[in-house]
């Protein structure tokens, strides 16, 4: 859950809550149906979006490997569905949180950042396709965290580490 | 063309296996702190590594590196078994089958939520056959075994055993830096043991790490 609103309940023993804090946890609530609503729609249209989305990426990328397309499709689809936990939860920090320490790494490591970022970039297409700017506007800010992964950033050196393995090192 | 529902075929999409807010969990009625597979995991308080150490110390003397850097050897026999077997499990398939990266990474997210430090690799050596790994923030080297000498024989050990059943070769590995003495991470350095013969004694006259790389890689 949001981290502001999860603090609410952490020290019943000092106070009671404050009324500007109720109100808080009362938006939240009266925005999870929509919330709901939307994340319903996310789990059952996630195949037939992913699949335009891969088609669209294959014709783009035809001199891309497929494995390379693959492990960055299946990436998107667990970003997507970070997203989809973030705005249900209201937990903006949730994409960084699950993929911030691996995910940068990975993109480093097979050199995926521009199928990624085209990968990104549809996934986006599709969304504002389907969903009304109001919904979008509960899906943004997680789809911004998770743009942001995919830039370059200072990270460890596991770059040469794909094809060979350490055994052959020593 | 690719299916997405071939990709989502065991519906399972691998992530972060030791992301904390899920690895750590645990049945505290009973008492148990456990990770995600219900293992039983412990919180070790630092005053404890300080008794375990002060009280080697007392009891062996010198020895007190080599009991720790044994109990190193016998933690990373058992971690490596217990970590490949979370890792396939968590994946669906044999260790052997991931990337080197993903491997790697996954020990690093390990070490990380275990509050062991942030661990990485440094690869500048890889050319002449050394593996170095850093570790910053290690609760493990917090406390001098013997005074103006690394501390982290506990670590070696436990490196050493890992990477020795990751690569099947007889690994050697020798701290060249440490927390404890006022360097930036602890350093750690893999390697044959006849390539690393004349390290600890470098050590020993406080040579600092690349002047000992120099000397090895000469």
């Amino acid at each position: 859950m949001n981290p502001q609103l999860e603090a609410l309940f952490d020290e019943p023993e000092k106070r009671y809550l404050r009324p500007e804090e109720l109100n808080a946890l009362s938006q939240y609530v009266s925005s999870l149906p929509e919330r709901i609503n939307l994340y319903r729609r996310l789990r059952s249209e996630e195949i037939t979006l992913m699949q335009q989305v891969a088609d669209t990426l294959q014709q783009q990328m035809a001199g891309e490997p497929e494995d390379l397309l693959k492990r960055s499709l299946k990436n998107g689809l667990l970003a997507l569905r970070y997203v989809a936990m973030a705005m249900l939860t209201d937990d903006v920090d949730f994409v960084k949180k699950r993929m911030e320490s691996w995910l940068p790494g990975i993109v480093e490591a097979y050199g995926t950042r521009a199928i990624d970022e085209r990968l990104h970039q549809l996934i986006y297409e599709q969304l504002s396709g389907r969903f009304t700017p109001q919904q979008m506007a509960l899906l943004s800010p997680s789809l911004v965290t998770a743009r942001n992964l995919l830039a370059p950033q200072e990270i460890g050196t596991e770059a040469d580490l794909t094809s060979e393995t350490l055994v052959g090192l020593f | 063309m690719i299916s997405i529902a071939d990709l989502l075929i065991d519906d399972r999409l691998p992530g972060n296996y030791f992301a904390n807010d899920v690895y750590v969990r645990g049945t505290l009625e009973l008492g148990l702190l456990e990770n995600r597979r219900g293992d039983r995991l412990l919180a070790l308080p630092d005053a404890l590594l300080k008794s375990i150490i002060s009280g080697l110390n007392n009891e062996t003397g010198q020895a007190t590196a080599l009991v720790l850097r044994n109990c190193g050897l016998w933690w990373g026999k058992n971690f490596y078994a217990r970590f490949c077997e979370e890792l396939s499990d968590y994946h669906g398939k044999p260790v052997a089958d991931l990337s080197m990266a993903e491997f790697l990474q996954a020990l690093q997210e390990c070490w990380r939520t275990h509050g062991w430090g942030v661990l990485s690799l440094n690869l500048d050596y890889q050319p002449q056959g050394f593996l170095v790994i850093e570790i910053q923030n290690s609760p493990f080297t917090a406390h001098a075994v013997q005074p103006n000498q690394p501390s982290g024989a506990l670590e070696s050990g436990i490196l050493q055993s890992f990477f020795s059943q990751l690569t099947g070769r007889e690994l050697t590995c020798v701290q060249t830096s440490c927390e404890s003495l006022g360097a930036d991470c602890n350093r750690f350095v893999l390697g044959l043991e006849n390539r690393l013969q004349s390290v600890p004694s470098l050590v020993q006259e406080g040579q600092p790490h690349e002047a000992i790389m120099r000397v090895v890689t000469r």
